[in-house]
């Protein structure tokens, strides 16, 4: 492979990976945006997102990495594992807000944050338990189809993570500037006294963000498993850093933020892991974090967080 | 444990002293090795928990990472203390040879140096570097609002261990230092037996917890609470936010940095992995179990989670495997239980959370209910003391300062594309009141906010005595000698009156964090004033505020509110006195008695800025009036002649006003 | 002349923690009343707001709207039954455009041709907002932000408007302006209670008018009386000296 090659394939896996974190840094941006508050258990709810997925797959007849399929059945099958996965987790977000974040919504200093971190922690210990710490092989249903470009790979599993992404960030982007409660939602984060003063109830429009959130996690986690093969306790934390920073990146509560940040990040990675070494990928996206945080804490598309006097 | 507040100060020594005696003896009541270690054990957590209720307790600070500087003060001793790094030996190295800090191995071309640190020079010296870590790590990042700062940390707790994974040729990489020397006293080189780390676990324990207990209710302690309760308010009354900030992060960094030091020597071995986010998040646990700010809570936290861990969790999957055999259930038999600890963790944060925020041990503050008598005790005016202090102050700023006079000229203040205030030009004499009026919206409280530094003004001069405030922050120009109250009361919510208005007097008092912790002289006699000050400045009251002296703010009634947000002010000693709605929220009677104060004030000194929207308290108050209207300077007049004004009328009042 | 009522407080006492506010209040709004009420910072007026709209619970007293008691009901059920604000500062929605601040103010009724209807009626009253409709609200200048905020509690089709210090940060202009569109507002038949602090020119339009201090009425009665009263000016200017028991 030629250098150039080399550099657009980390481009093109970057990509993938971007998508991933976008879906997932949507659900930061939307629950801040309208509650100020750094939801930990995040992290986790696409953890466990991928093994809905996983779950939801298996119950299709996709055991193991045997069984591809093609065409339509092909389609019809992820879609329904993605839409499954998606309701399931949005469901889980929005107990999650239900029974633990709503009792705490005017308390003031940094208990709720404690408590989606407590939150976190037991979805994680719940998952680890459950699955003996054990990785477990996720369902390969697509068809090995590599399209080549110059030098470059293309994978049909890429290409369709893409679509699936593209079309889900377009639909909340959609939902957002277009639908009513898209508009309360927008409302609210605006200035929520305002909103309720409109006869806005803003326990529901937090509950539609922890849903919408929580079901984009879940359709990040299945995208996880798909492209990785593989998933485990342990996922959430890496990606849910990773997509946090992608959020700030892009400036937090800004929802076409996070979707850019997102795709940086991944770019990021797979980029800094081709030319500096993978065991310090981290440490790089931690530092773009922190200075981000410290130099431009808006965020490059600034940020949409409201402005209290 | 709310009985424990009401023992006596004797008492609760007298527990205090049993209890110390029980824990001396402990490695003598014949409970064996393993349970000394998990005694040890405990002392390591109990450490970690002290130094990160500072931060997270005390000052409001979410620290993610706190592992981290766990990490650092581990591997600075680990290190310097191991055949890790071994330089060839030359002869400079003589020098900390002969002091016992390296040795010599081999001889010749081939020899080495080994470090040989000793355990108890690096204990400090851990703290010392990690403390210097956590101000490198701080100093930038603690201006972000609180939720930020705690993502921020968490990717400091993640670099840490990142980095000793990967600087192998440091730390030996993933798996970690090996043969770390033990501490050695006297010659005694501690071997295996957790007894003697017992014992410095608990003499660690004991330093961290007697310089908690000390900081908590002195300057620093207070100061690090009043940011944890309003930043803003905190800024106002002289605090130095940042730096305070700053210290309590670089002081949980040294508890840990020493902690970390202790646990290697005591284990001789380190790996990143004892250092990973689950560390974090356990003493935060600690913390949130005992009572978030409760020092006692915090040591509590501790050893409940590792007894948890240690005997509770082990012998309850005993329990359940042999009812598994009993009952020939294959999932029970092979439960294991303890690796369910951090479940638990979590399971603990959010129920803490949902039912018990304040922890199991909450911060004590007396809610005293006031006897009848109390209640219906006449008004007596106590003024003198206070007024005999405030004077003396006035005195001596006047000797070495120009005339206490405010002069603003051409104050232009821009939000966006909104102007607040245009080229407003004022003064303020030396001991006179000037009153600025006019309705809301009029840009009354963005001049106070931009004479105190809340608000950058984009054009135009503030001076004070001579001393230009413009570029100054809050606590600088609280310093300069202006103190305030906010329109919409901004006291310190959960503290109590005496430690509201002590954290006035913050800029007149010296006492740092070395000298609360050894209780010198000079700061006791110094608190012992100060809190004297803050008596005589509420007997200024009457009987309002004096009886009220522990209860904590928010239970006062609103005027009452207002007179703790004017002492604290007062505490400060100021010469230029701003009052922003003193009598907002006041009946008549209540009005009327506050603006005699604020005449008193005056004619013993002080000069006063004074925005207020009752035109009778104006008028019987000011030397001068200034009218505001959409952020100009509508009149400028004696009351009289202000409200006679027919601009001012009708801005004010509203047209017709003047035919009615 | 009971039937007439629209939004009564009776006895109404409010707490904010420990905190006492409003201590025992009774207002009257009619059908095709301009109410006003004045009083100084503190003194409980935007608790009366509050405790209209029902983001403040009473803690003893009831208020009823159209004679059934209200207490109990949500903020979106106040505006479903015919309660809208204007907000103390206006309050719009800064980075949304007037259009999508007016459909907010619609927030709680079905789109249909009323809407269009209602957008009609707002643009007629306001052609400043037609014209901005496009722009984001933050944009506008205070007054037609004022002119914006008014429409978008018309939005809601209300019997009745509570509106929060609308001359707050107005130029005497566009002061007169507003309170004229007030008049025309309530002459279309919707009821005005204003918390205000220009008290003459509210009182000017106002039909009554209440004086609130330290959480009581102590003064109330015809606006005409009220501005007649030469009590008023020191009432609302400074503290009237009224027994406070």
């Amino acid at each position: 492979m030629t250098g150039t090659a080399v550099f657009f394939q980390q481009l093109v896996n970057g990509l993938s990976l971007g998508a991933m974190y976008s879906l997932l840094a949507l659900g930061f941006t939307l629950v801040y945006g309208i509650l100020e508050l750094i939801n930990f258990a995040h992290f986790n709810v696409f953890m466990v997102g991928a093994f809905v997925g996983l779950i939801v797959l298996q119950w299709f007849g996709l055991q193991g990495q045997s069984v591809v399929l093609h065409g339509a059945p092909l389609v019809l099958s992820l879609l329904a594992a993605l839409a499954v996965t998606m309701v399931a987790s949005g469901v889980l977000g929005v107990v999650i807000e239900r029974y633990t974040l709503r009792p705490m919504r005017n308390v003031r200093g940094p208990m709720a944050m404690i408590t989606t971190i407590g939150v976190s922690y037991i979805l994680f210990n719940l998952v680890l338990l459950l699955t003996n710490a054990q990785a477990l092989n996720y369902p390969d249903p697509m068809p090995s189809i590599d399209y080549h470009l110059g030098g470059v790979t293309i994978r049909l599993k890429a290409v369709i993570i893409w679509i699936v992404a593209a079309v889900l960030m377009w639909g909340l982007n959609l939902f957002v500037r277009r639908s009513r409660l898209g508009k309360a939602m927008r409302a609210v984060a605006q200035d929520a006294e305002a909103a309720r003063m409109m006869g806005v109830e803003v326990d529901q429009v937090v509950m539609i963000a922890f849903f919408a959130g929580s079901a984009l996690a879940g359709a990040a986690g299945m995208i996880f498993g798909l492209y990785y093969n593989f998933t485990q306790y342990s996922i959430g934390y890496t990606a849910g850093l990773r997509a946090f920073t992608a959020a700030v990146l892009g400036g937090i509560g800004n929802v076409p933020g996070a979707m850019v940040g997102g795709l940086l990040i991944g770019l990021i990675e797979t980029i800094s892991s081709q030319y500096i070494a993978t065991k310090w990928a981290d440490v790089i996206i931690f530092s773009i974090l922190i200075l981000t945080l410290v130099f431009r804490p808006a965020g490059l598309l600034g940020a949409q967080s409201p402005n209290r006097s | 444990m709310k009985r424990l507040a009401l023992l006596s100060p004797r008492q609760r020594q007298a527990l205090f002293a049993a209890l110390l005696m029980v824990l001396l003896l402990l490695p003598f009541l014949g409970i064996g090795q393993a349970n000394i270690d998990v005694a040890a054990n405990s002392c390591a957590y109990a450490a970690l928990a002290l130094g990160l209720n500072i931060v997270v307790g005390f000052t409001g600070l979410l620290d993610l990472g706190y592992a981290a500087f766990f990490a650092i003060g581990a591997y600075a001793y680990g290190i310097l203390n191991s055949f890790q790094l071994h330089p060839h030996w030359s002869a400079a190295w003589a020098p900390l040879a002969a002091i016992g800090f390296v040795a010599k191995l081999g001889a010749g071309a081939a020899a080495t140096v080994h470090f040989t640190f000793p355990f108890w020079l690096m204990l400090p010296a851990s703290a010392v570097i990690a403390a210097c870590f956590g101000m490198a790590f701080g100093a930038p990042t603690l201006r972000l609002k609180g939720d930020y700062l705690a993502i921020v940390t968490l990717g400091f707790g993640e670099i840490v261990p990142i980095v000793a994974r990967n600087w192998s040729s440091l730390t030996n990489g993933a798996e970690g230092l090996n043969g770390v020397g033990p501490p050695v006293l006297l010659g005694y080189r501690f071997g295996i037996n957790a007894t003697p780390y017992y014992y410095v676990g608990l003499g660690l324990v004991l330093l961290l917890l007697f310089i908690s207990l000390r900081l908590k209710p002195s300057r620093i302690g207070r100061a690090w609470m009043a940011v944890r309760e309003d930043e803003i308010a905190a800024g106002a009354m002289g605090v130095h936010t940042t730096r305070l900030k700053l210290l309590a992060f670089a002081m949980g960094a040294g508890f840990a940095g020493m902690t970390g030091t202790f646990y290697i020597a005591k284990l001789q071995t380190a790996t990143p992995d004892m250092f990973d986010l689950p560390v974090s998040i356990m003493v935060l646990v600690m913390i949130v179990l005992g009572g978030l700010a409760s020092v006692w809570g915090a040591i509590l936290g501790a050893v409940l989670l590792e007894l948890l861990q240690a005997w509770f969790l082990p012998a309850l999957s005993g329990w359940v495997q042999g009812l598994g055999n009993a009952i020939h259930s294959p999932f029970l038999q092979n439960l294991q239980l303890t690796s369910a600890s951090e479940l638990i963790f979590g399971i603990i944060l959010v129920t803490m959370m949902l039912y018990r925020r304040d922890g199991l041990v909450p911060v004590g503050r007396n809610e005293v209910r006031l006897s009848y008598e109390q209640q219906d005790a006449a008004v007596s005016r106590g003024a003198a003391p206070a007024v005999a202090r405030l004077r003396a102050g006035l005195a001596e700023a006047a000797t070495d300062a120009r005339p206490a006079v405010l002069e603003i000229r051409d104050l232009t203040v821009k939000f966006g594309g909104l102007t607040a205030l245009k080229s407003i030009s004022l003064d303020v004499p030396a001991g006179s009141i000037v009153a600025v009026i006019g309705p809301n919206g009029s840009g009354k409280s963005t001049l106070f906010n931009s004479i105190t530094g809340l608000v950058k003004p984009s054009a135009g001069v503030v001076r004070f005595a001579g001393r230009d405030l413009l570029g100054l922050r809050p606590d600088q120009v609280l310093r300069a000698g202006v103190a305030r109250t906010f329109q919409n009361i901004r006291l310190f919510p959960n503290l109590t009156v005496m430690e509201n208005v002590l954290i006035g007097q913050h800029s007149h008092l010296s006492a740092g964090a070395a000298g609360a912790v050894l209780g010198l002289p000079r700061v006791r006699a110094e608190e012992r004033e100060a809190r004297q000050f803050v008596l005589e400045l509420l007997a200024m009251f009457g009987n309002r505020l004096v009886p009220r002296i522990d209860q904590g703010v928010a239970q006062l009634s609103y005027a009452n509110r207002r007179r703790v947000e004017i002492a604290r002010a007062l505490a400060s000693r100021p010469r230029l006195l701003m009052l922003d709605e003193p009598t907002a929220g006041m009946n008549p009677a209540e009005s009327l008695e506050l603006a005699e104060q604020i005449a008193a004030f005056r004619d013993f000194g002080l000069t006063i800025l004074l925005v207020e929207h009752k035109l009778d308290v104006v008028t019987r108050l000011a030397d001068n009036v200034i009218v505001l209207d959409h952020g100009e300077k509508l009149a400028e007049g004696r009351a009289e002649e202000v409200r006679r004004n027919e601009a001012v009328i009708e801005a004010y009042i509203g047209r017709g006003a003047v035919d009615a | 002349m009971p039937e007439e009522t629209l939004l009564e407080f009776a006895g109404v006492h409010t707490h904010y923690g420990d905190l006492h506010v409003l201590k025992g209040v009774d207002y009257t709004v009619a059908r095709d009343d301009i109410v006003v009420l004045l009083g100084g910072n503190a003194s409980g007026k935007s608790t009366t707001m509050k405790t209209i709209m029902g983001t403040v619970t009473p803690s003893q007293g009831e208020v009823r709207f159209r004679g059934t008691p209200i207490n109990r009901l949500s903020t979106s059920e106040r505006v479903k039954r015919g309660i809208a604000p204007v907000l103390e500062a206006r309050r719009l929605f800064p980075r949304m455009t007037v259009y999508e601040n007016l459909e907010m103010g619609a927030y709680t009724r079905k789109r249909g041709p009323d809407f269009d209807e209602d957008l009609e009626r707002v643009y007629e009253l306001f052609p400043r907002v037609k014209e901005r409709r496009h722009q984001l609200a933050g944009t506008l200048s205070g007054g037609e932000q004022q002119m914006v905020a008014i429409g978008r509690a018309l939005m809601a089709r209300p019997a009745l408007i509570c509106m929060d210090e609308p001359s707050m940060g107005l130029s005497p202009r566009f002061v007169e302006i507003v309170f004229g569109i007030i008049q025309t507002i309530n002459r279309q038949g919707v009821a005005i209670f204003m918390v205000e602090q220009n008290a003459h020119m509210a009182l000017q339009i106002a039909s009554r008018g209440y004086v609130l201090q330290t959480g009581r009425v102590v003064l109330s009665g015809p606006a005409a009386d009220l501005a007649a009263n030469p009590a008023i000016r020191e009432a609302y200017l400074g503290e009237l000296q009224v027994e406070d028991n």
